[in-house]
């Protein structure tokens, strides 16, 4: 069997389908292609947290986008994607982090984000319960927030069917065929062929597979991060509390339903794609949570599960060009890939589209020399 | 629509994932998959079980420090 679409989309997870909707928006015809269902990979596993507080400045340029798309998402998908403005705050506990913050928000203030660093007490108003024992205050930004990844991908991969294009799942793209210097086509496991002008591998971190089909390497790698999820509980607080200490953790309360999820960053990492949920994770977890919210020590835990982040060499995304004219790929989110959807999304559509973003990716694109790590990871 | 297995309805209206963890619902949840798409209940994967068995709370998962 043959189909066609203007453009193919390798994965139909939150970055797939983003930007599979910008495309189809333009008035292209958009095929998704899922190997197994829409969210399986790192979207699904995903807790759902939205900041514009980085540190390299396309990042943040691209962030202040996403949360304005994000504001108006419900209304553009007609699907309420749970976005709840509840700010981010993140701790610092030495006088080294907390410089490191006040160093942030020198370069995020250039671009209009609204944020500040807030004493300890301040702190304590923002997140009643947060025990104060050695911080030395926080960095906060009250337009960062959340929403939910399910709903976002639903919803973009049901605006993609609407505008006439289609999804199919069940569908492993297992060669790339070429005419010349360009892309014309993709055959499936089960023989299937789907002929495209444009091609777009947003594999996750499968994605170094995808441009090996088309001999384009993509530097990519699996590291797996665990996460958990506790019942729901009335109100506490609205932001996501994000402590970097070497055993700190992230968690916020699920605006929509009370649940608070969490994760924190394995030392060392843990490379590959195994999403098996360790006794460590399980245990650790909770510790490092009440440490930071005593009050929360009755509240009980459901479930622990884990993830993969696609990670760069440099912690920032790969968007863009490749050598193989008609090939694309948006991948190596390095753990942001669900907060940077929409305005990466959109941005790449432009890429494809016109050969330049209104905002220029150039600093993302494959062909950079990976250097700088983003620090706020 | 693209959404043929507990896994896939899970991560679309999040059954599976209450107080549950569908130890009580997912089997209703098959037989609804099985009724849109003739694939029997008995023969669709469960989603792939995680701890804990129960609810616990996170004092006590957190206290193995604390007596050490």
């Amino acid at each position: 069997m043959k189909r066609s679409a203007d453009v193919v989309v390798v994965g139909a997870g939150v970055i797939g389908a983003a930007t599979g909707y910008y495309l189809a928006r333009s008035g292209l015809k958009v095929l998704v292609l899922e190997r197994d269902f829409p969210c399986a990979g790192s979207t699904g596993r995903c807790i759902g947290g939205i900041r514009a507080q980085f540190t390299h400045d396309l990042t943040i340029r691209v962030m202040i986008e996403s949360v304005r798309l994000f504001r108006g998402l419900g209304e553009e998908l007609g699907e309420d994607v749970e976005w709840y403005s509840g700010g981010y705050l993140f701790l610092a506990f030495d006088e080294k982090r907390k410089q490191a913050f006040l160093d942030a928000i020198a370069i995020q203030k250039k671009y209009g984000l609204d944020v500040r660093f807030v004493a300890p007490d301040e702190c304590e108003k923002i997140a009643p319960g947060l025990d104060p024992t050695g911080l030395l205050g926080g960095a906060y930004c009250p337009t960062d927030g959340q929403a939910n990844p399910f709903k976002v991908t639903y919803g973009y991969l049901e605006g993609i069917k609407r505008l006439g294009g289609g999804l199919v799942v069940g569908c492993e793209v297992k060669q790339v065929n070429k005419q010349g210097d360009r892309v014309v086509s993709v055959t499936d496991a089960k023989g299937d062929e789907y002929a495209c002008d444009m091609l777009l591998n947003a594999a996750g971190c499968w994605a170094d597979e995808v441009g090996a089909l088309a001999e384009v390497k993509v530097p990519v790698k699996a590291d797996r991060h665990e996460s958990l999820v506790t019942e729901a509980v009335e109100r506490v607080f609205d932001p996501m509390l994000v402590d970097y200490r070497p055993d700190g953790c992230y968690f916020v309360q699920n605006s929509g339903t009370g649940h608070f999820v969490g994760c924190y960053t394995p030392v060392p990492l843990v490379p590959g794609h195994s999403v098996d949920a360790t006794d460590e994770f399980i245990t650790e977890m909770p510790r490092r949570m009440v440490r930071l919210v005593p009050k929360l020590a009755g509240v009980k835990v459901l479930r622990q599960w884990a993830g993969s982040y696609e990670m760069s060499p440099d912690g920032n995304p790969i968007c863009g060009d490749t050598p193989l004219r008609g090939f694309y790929v948006s991948s190596g989110m390095s753990g942001h890939g669900f907060m940077f959807a929409p305005a990466l999304g959109k941005l790449m559509a432009e890429q494809m589209v016109k050969g330049r973003a209104s905002i220029p990716l150039d600093e993302f694109f494959l062909s950079r020399s990976f250097g700088k790590a983003e620090a706020m990871k | 629509m693209g959404y043929h297995s507990l896994e896939a309805v899970k991560r679309v209206l999040r059954t599976g994932m209450g107080h549950c963890q569908g130890r009580g619902c997912l089997k209703l949840v098959a037989r609804l998959i099985q009724e849109e798409t003739g694939i029997p209940a008995a023969e669709q994967k469960m989603p792939f079980p995680r701890p804990p068995l129960k609810p616990l709370p996170l004092g006590l998962l957190g206290s193995h420090k604390d007596e050490a």
